[in-house]
């Protein structure tokens, strides 16, 4: 009952969250200067035509008309048709204003659930890789805070911190794609892909675990619980990974609900680096093409799941921790 | 907890000066910190002097001379330019560096827009409370829930990147996590007895919130901010690297090494060079960062 109580009203709010996001990025979009009808039609069409395409596709409209004309058809589950991507997923843009072989557009929808799997692939991997750096290191500093393992976890996440992704990207792809010839880098013809760029968001991820690690751990090893434990005659490492790194998990969820936008913000840099063909690189080329729907779908979507992403860390959290209140 | 609060509580602003230099004794008396300082000082002063005492021009061609590697690696490497030569001649040590200006003016004027930014939305909403702390943290977490680049890319992307339009883009973007801690806190403060004390004196809400409030709660804030600073680098540079940045001919980070990535299998310097220069800063400034945030949190028990 407690649960259902508990989705309905986190739901509620998280509709009203992905409501005010379209808002913010559907008026964004009309007040910036860059009309996308020149770029679809291209420059050598005439201004009177590019008026008649505006007006026809409803972007003459007051703001407010166009956002609830949009919002209506995304309640069916409708997020529109991307301006410049045909269906067929062939040539982007710049076909030339009167080309009949300019089809059917994409559907805004297939094109993010064709790139979210690879998007979520990518992730996962990362995820994988960053727990591997963290947790040891985060743990080990957490078992002696103050002293040389705390001091190195320290060194470590400030230089992991520093390194910006796409530089990263460019030096491990000379070392080990160029150089060293271990791992293909660029595209994507196989899961060997997804190594190098999941192995430059997990550097980037790793510090936020190593920190929190750090933190948790120290804290729960200082309790009366884990003295008591000592007592009761369990040994190190039971102490450890049974107690102390239960109780460090909950921080370790809520960073991961906490940290989701900036995860996608990396995910976004290193498929444009890679070439990689997933959500990020979609946002990316959306925005340099000024495809409207396809930003705002991208938006909703993007919001939809960090709000589905912080409920359900919260509904782990309480289950790894049963003192904590919905 | 408790008991560090109280005291501060009490005595106002006064003590919030004296905590402030306590925080910085913690922290400077660290190794840490130390090094980070010093390799920091380094650079800028490095950054602010080399381009002009050389008397190089970071944007001046000599294509006689390009493609020119670092000292000591590989051939025809010259004195002249110790980190080589791009493409086109030009000078790579003087383009890191007036690329690391660039990047520190928009690093620390993105965060100070940021924390101030972040500081009001929090402080009114935490202060006043009900429908105004319902709208202004529901807009925040509208905010945190868009990824600050797509919020970043989109606006740059469609109009034209200029220096005071990334520092506004990127401040605006990087407020939400200030408001809410500003927030907790300010809620936190708003129901002790200085503040009540003030009511019954009659003094007017903005009094209370300006000159009781924010010198109390902002210090702490201010000091986290510094790790900010090399995140805000970070970005200047991503988005300087789609080419969204500040625009060439003025080097930055962000849009030499897209530059040098043509470049990467028969000068690989150029690509990569700049960004030892930029991971050098940014570990300093995060380095002074984390050992201020530990001195913070020992001083007020993770407040």
């Amino acid at each position: 009952m407690f649960i259902l109580r508990f989705l309905a009203r986190r739901l509620g709010q998280g509709a009203i969250i992905i409501f005010l996001v379209s808002a913010l990025i559907f008026t964004l979009l009309r007040v910036v200067p860059g009309d996308p009808v020149r770029l679809m039609v291209g420059g050598m069409a005439p201004d009177t035509l590019v008026e008649e395409i505006a007006a026809e596709m409803g972007l003459r409209d007051p703001i407010h008309v166009q956002f609830g004309r949009y919002m209506g058809k995304v309640l069916q589950g409708d997020l529109g048709e991307s301006f410049v991507r045909p269906a067929s997923g062939a040539a982007v843009g710049g076909a030339s204003f009167d080309d009949s072989t300019r089809g059917e557009r994409a559907k805004v929808l297939d094109l993010i659930a064709e790139t979210a799997p690879m998007t979520l692939q990518l992730a996962v991997l990362a995820m994988v890789f960053a727990l591997m750096i963290g947790v040891p290191i985060g743990v080990w500093g957490g078992l002696y805070p103050g002293r040389l393992p705390d001091r190195l976890a320290l060194y470590t996440s400030s230089l992991f911190v520093s390194l910006p992704n796409f530089w990263l990207g460019i030096v491990l792809a000379l070392l080990l794609s160029v150089k060293l010839n271990l791992l293909p880098a660029i595209g994507y013809r196989g899961f060997s892909y997804t190594i190098l760029p999941a192995l430059v968001l997990a550097v980037e991820i790793a510090p936020f675990i190593i920190r929190t690690l750090t933190v948790s751990v120290a804290g729960v090893m200082g309790q009366s619980f884990i003295d008591i434990a000592k007592v009761r005659g369990l040994s190190r490492n039971q102490i450890v990974f049974r107690h102390a790194l239960k109780n460090s998990a909950v921080p370790l969820l809520n960073l991961l609900g906490v940290q989701f936008s900036m995860l996608l913000g990396g995910v976004l840099v290193i498929e444009f680096i890679f070439d990689y063909p997933g959500l990020g690189l979609l946002t990316i080329n959306a925005v340099m093409q000024r495809d409207f729907p396809l930003i705002q779908g991208i938006a909703i979507v993007t919001a939809a799941v960090f709000v589905l992403i912080n409920i359900a860390v919260d509904l782990l959290a309480t289950a790894i921790d049963p003192r904590l209140d919905y | 907890m408790t008991s560090t609060d109280m005291p501060l509580a009490m005595a106002g602003p006064e003590a919030g000066r004296r905590i402030s230099t306590r925080i910085w004794q913690t922290a400077f008396a660290s190794v840490e910190f130390r090094i980070g300082l010093a390799v920091f000082v380094l650079l800028l002063l490095a950054a602010l002097l080399y381009p002009e005492l050389s008397g190089i021009d970071p944007t001046k061609m000599n294509i006689r001379a390009k493609l020119t590697p670092p000292l000591f690696m590989g051939e025809g490497w010259d004195w002249a330019h110790p980190l080589g030569t791009d493409q086109l001649g030009r000078d790579m040590l003087s383009r890191a560096l007036v690329g690391l200006r660039y990047s520190l003016l928009i690093g620390v004027s993105t965060t100070v827009l940021m924390l101030l930014a972040g500081a009001m939305i929090g402080l009114f909403a935490g202060y006043f409370g009900g429908r105004t702390d319902t709208v202004l943290m529901r807009l925040t977490d509208a905010q945190l829930s868009v990824p600050m680049i797509i919020l970043a890319i989109t606006i740059l992307g469609v109009s034209r990147p200029t220096i005071p339009s990334i520092i506004l883009v990127l401040g605006l973007a990087g407020w939400p996590v200030y408001a809410r801690v500003m927030r907790s806190t300010v809620m936190a403060e708003r129901k002790k007895e200085y503040v009540r004390g003030a009511m019954v004196l009659g003094a007017t809400d903005l009094r209370i919130m300006f000159t009781l409030l924010l010198p109390l709660v902002l210090p702490p804030m201010a000091f986290v901010a510094v790790l900010d600073i090399a995140r805000m680098m970070i970005f200047e540079s991503v988005l300087g690297f789609l080419g969204l940045g500040v625009q060439p001919p003025t080097p930055t980070f962000g849009n030499v090494i897209a530059d040098g990535r043509k470049y990467l299998m028969n000068a690989w310097w150029i690509a990569t060079m700049p960004g030892v220069f930029l991971v050098l800063t940014l570990t300093s400034i995060n380095l002074m960062g984390a050992a201020l945030e530990r001195a913070r949190n020992a001083i007020y028990g993770g407040a």
